[in-house]
């Protein structure tokens, strides 16, 4: 009955980094990259035949760039798509065609570069956005729009996205936009803020064969169904801020007023943007903890 | 007499009952009889009610008439008017047995078909139990709710049946013979005349006019067949033709909604064009065109109202509108030019490492590198998706392990479900509680659209009181629930 006054948007980015998957197949050669992309698919499937309004995107998250893998630019060629013979209903038959093609195209277009080996995420969940918003223009009045991005995490974090990624984060909360991620070797403290700040699911997956059951088990329902069904309980997110001289994680701290910047220790100069601060008063260094000074 | 305002079909005179004299009357719903001389009927049956009806045999002096109801009584009626009473006898007898089957089949076929509902569906007994014998709703409108979602073929009141629609070749059909005598015989059959009228149903209101005054059917008939009208050559050739009229009127029709012709002058006849898959995709693919996107979705609506007549109303401010959309962009607009002081830093790579601690970088030699990418580059060229076989089935289960409640993942969630908390009795109770709850909604939803009085009094009295007393089941099935608790 209300199929029609709702659109779901799922959008998954995943992290194709060939280095890493290439590593991957020579340790374990029974779940590669090929694996990956079937289960994906089949949760691609999944969501799609869900509900006639669902919406899919796919993202390819790699060093150079982040691509479109599905909707892809290709269609406008005009090109014949080959019915299926098996009789599959005719959207997942393309996508999965056309989802299958793109990669093939993007890994074969894949260069060596031995600098800047780092997946860029905060790329690819700015695209998802965009992506997402754009299809917000396209409502009908009356119509729902609900969206969650799903992120497939196989290398570590880049640590040199860090702003970006949290300006990223912040937009996504301000428009109610659901962040989940599923991490597949290493856990990143980025994702795990992430799907904190957004209300969306964390998963680190301990068998790897098994990621379409986990995908479709824990990844599948949307953000309403979630509150009926029993998922793995949120984890807990270690939010300390590292100090800007000696990367350490500390509880209590100095921030300069001018451009934020952490520091463990007082010092009168800050080092960041190089603003002069007056020197504490003795009693005062001794009662208060924390301070906060201001630039004169 | 009593009642008179029923319709008497019948009457019959010097009709004796029980050795009385009396008049024998036959009316729309009932057989009633009543002595002579007195007001009142002393015997009066519904037609629903009587079973079968004897005559006695032909050769018999006494000519009688017996009616037998379902309760094994039985009633007879002795003719007695001398010379018609035979023929009254037999008239009632006819008037009874067109009468009879109409009543009878309605009174036993509703009993039957409940019974059979009710003891094929055990969902529907429970609800029947729970809802009409606790008297939260009456029976009939139970059966008036639930008869109405059946099949049209279990139909017992008068629904409109769906029509057939005509042969494309019912006039060529109609081929006369010829008569032997240079003369042509046409052979009409009430169907035919009958498809002849949903045809031209300018015929049908000549036909309306001028038989039986003017013309006989045959004679209409004749002219209709001899007319140009019918053999289609539609030159109204000015004769004393009544079907040259009705070729005149249709002509004017299709003219007037010529006339009226389309509204709205930014139609785009190009959407109207029969659209393949993938354009169609097009509009709803993300990251695709931005641009063409809203301004299709904009001109489809505008041209299915394109015919309408109150968009002439509205056109020249529709149509600037329209216009000034399509021209600027809100975006592209130049900015609003606020005053900001820009953020001037020695140091910045910090900002874009931000307060995370440093991570142990894994190194990878260059020789690494190149090896990862051909095996990867080398696998994908020859990727192809295999979906029936992304997974053994023993991976899954042991995820669906790990993910049950007590798994490895769930460690440290609320881990409970319902059904291990409440026992099986109360949620049996609970399932059927929810049933007849989930009954009365229906019942309150398929009052709506509000047409009949009655309809809106069922909503906002009836139907609460209902509702009301549901609640208050449920008031007292959740009360009992907690005080056993404590």
């Amino acid at each position: 009955m209300f199929a029609d006054d709702e659109i779901n948007i799922l959008v998954i980015v995943l992290d194709v980094n060939p280095i890493w998957w290439g590593q991957q197949a020579q340790r374990e050669p029974q779940f590669t990259l090929s694996t990956c992309l079937d289960s994906l698919m089949v949760l691609a499937n999944a969501h799609l035949v869900m509900s006639r309004t669902n919406k899919l995107a796919v993202i390819a998250n790699l060093y150079q760039k982040s691509h479109f893998l599905y909707p892809s630019k290709q269609w406008k060629s005009g090109d014949e798509i080959s019915t299926s013979s098996d009789g599959k209903y005719e959207l997942l038959s393309v996508t999965n065609d056309l989802f299958a093609e793109e990669i093939r195209n993007l890994m074969d277009r894949t260069e060596v570069s031995g600098s800047h080996t780092d997946s860029l995420l905060a790329v690819s969940i700015a695209k998802a956005l965009c992506c997402i918003l754009n299809l917000w223009f396209m409502q009908i009045a009356g119509q729902d729009v609900k969206s969650r991005i799903l992120v497939i995490k196989a290398a570590e974090d880049s640590t040199l996205q860090y702003m970006n990624f949290m300006n990223v984060i912040f937009a996504a909360q301000k428009k109610n936009i659901l962040i989940d991620a599923c991490v597949l070797d290493a856990d990143s403290g980025l994702l795990q803020q992430a799907c904190d700040i957004t209300g969306g699911l964390y998963l680190k997956i301990p068998q790897k064969i098994a990621l379409a059951q986990y995908l479709l088990w824990v990844f599948l329902p949307d953000a309403e169904q979630r509150s009926q069904l029993l998922l793995p309980p949120p984890v807990h997110v270690d939010y300390r801020a590292a100090c800007f001289c000696h990367r350490n994680l500390i509880e209590i701290g100095y921030v300069c007023s001018v451009c934020l910047s952490i520091f463990c220790n007082f010092s009168p100069i800050c080092t960041t943007c190089e603003t002069a601060f007056k020197m504490p008063l003795p009693q005062m260094a001794k009662t208060k903890k924390k301070k906060v000074k201001t630039a004169n | 007499m009593a009642s008179l305002s029923e319709e008497v079909l019948l009457v019959v005179k010097r009709v004796r009952q029980r050795k009385q004299d009396g008049t024998l009357y036959l009316m729309a719903e009932r057989i009633a009889w009543g002595p002579e001389g007195k007001d009142r009927f002393t015997v009066s049956h519904l037609y629903a009610d009587i079973r079968c009806q004897k005559i006695s045999p032909d050769g018999k002096a006494k000519i009688q008439l017996q009616l037998i109801l379902h309760t094994g009584e039985s009633t007879t009626f002795h003719f007695s008017n001398g010379s018609t009473a035979l023929k009254d006898r037999d008239a009632t007898k006819e008037l009874l047995q067109q009468l009879l089957p109409k009543f009878k089949k309605k009174a036993n076929k509703e009993l039957e078909e409940k019974n059979r509902m009710l003891q094929e569906d055990p969902v529907l007994f429970q609800l029947y139990k729970d809802l009409v014998v606790s008297q939260v709703i009456s029976a009939e409108e139970f059966w008036a709710n639930r008869l109405s979602l059946n099949t049209v073929e279990h139909s017992l009141s008068n629904n409109s049946k769906q029509e057939v629609g005509i042969s494309a070749a019912f006039l060529a059909d109609i081929r006369p013979q010829t008569d032997g005598c240079n003369g042509l015989r046409y052979n009409l059959t009430s169907d035919i005349i009958e498809s002849i009228f949903r045809t031209y149903p300018t015929v049908k209101q000549k036909y309306a006019e001028n038989v039986p005054h003017n013309l006989t059917e045959k004679e209409f008939w004749t002219r209709f067949f001899q007319s140009h009208y019918f053999h289609r050559d539609r030159i109204s050739t000015g004769q004393q033709d009544i079907f040259s009229e009705c070729a005149k009127q249709d002509e004017k029709g299709l003219n007037s909604m010529v006339t009226r012709g389309v509204k709205n002058p930014m139609v785009d006849l190009l959407l109207l064009e029969d659209k393949t898959l993938d354009e169609v995709r097009d509009c709803h693919g993300a990251g695709g065109r931005p641009t063409e996107a809203p301004s299709d979705q904009a001109s489809e609506t505008s041209s299915t109202d394109g015919n309408s007549r109150d968009s002439d109303f509205f056109q020249p401010p529709l149509k600037k509108v329209k216009l000034q959309e399509s021209i600027e962009y809100d975006d592209l607009q130049g900015d609003s030019g606020r005053k900001t002081i820009a953020l001037n830093l020695k140091k910045s790579d910090r900002y874009s490492h931000g307060p995370i601690p440093l991570q142990s970088q894994h190194y990878t030699t260059s020789q690494d590198i190149i090896n990862s990418i051909s095996i990867i580059q080398h696998e994908m060229r020859n990727y192809k998706p295999r979906l029936t076989q992304v997974m053994s089935s023993n991976a899954a289960s042991s995820a669906i392990t790990a993910l049950s409640p007590g798994g490895l993942l769930m460690q440290g969630g609320a881990q409970q479900t319902i059904n291990q908390l409440v026992p099986t009795d109360v949620q049996i109770e609970l399932k059927h509680l929810y049933t007849a709850a989930g009954e009365l909604l229906r019942h309150f939803w398929s009052c709506f659209p509000v047409n009949t009085p009655f309809l809106e009094d069922k909503l906002t009295g009836h139907l609460e009181e209902m509702l009301q007393a549901a609640y208050s089941k449920f008031q007292v099935w959740q009360t009992r629930r907690m005080m056993r608790k404590t």
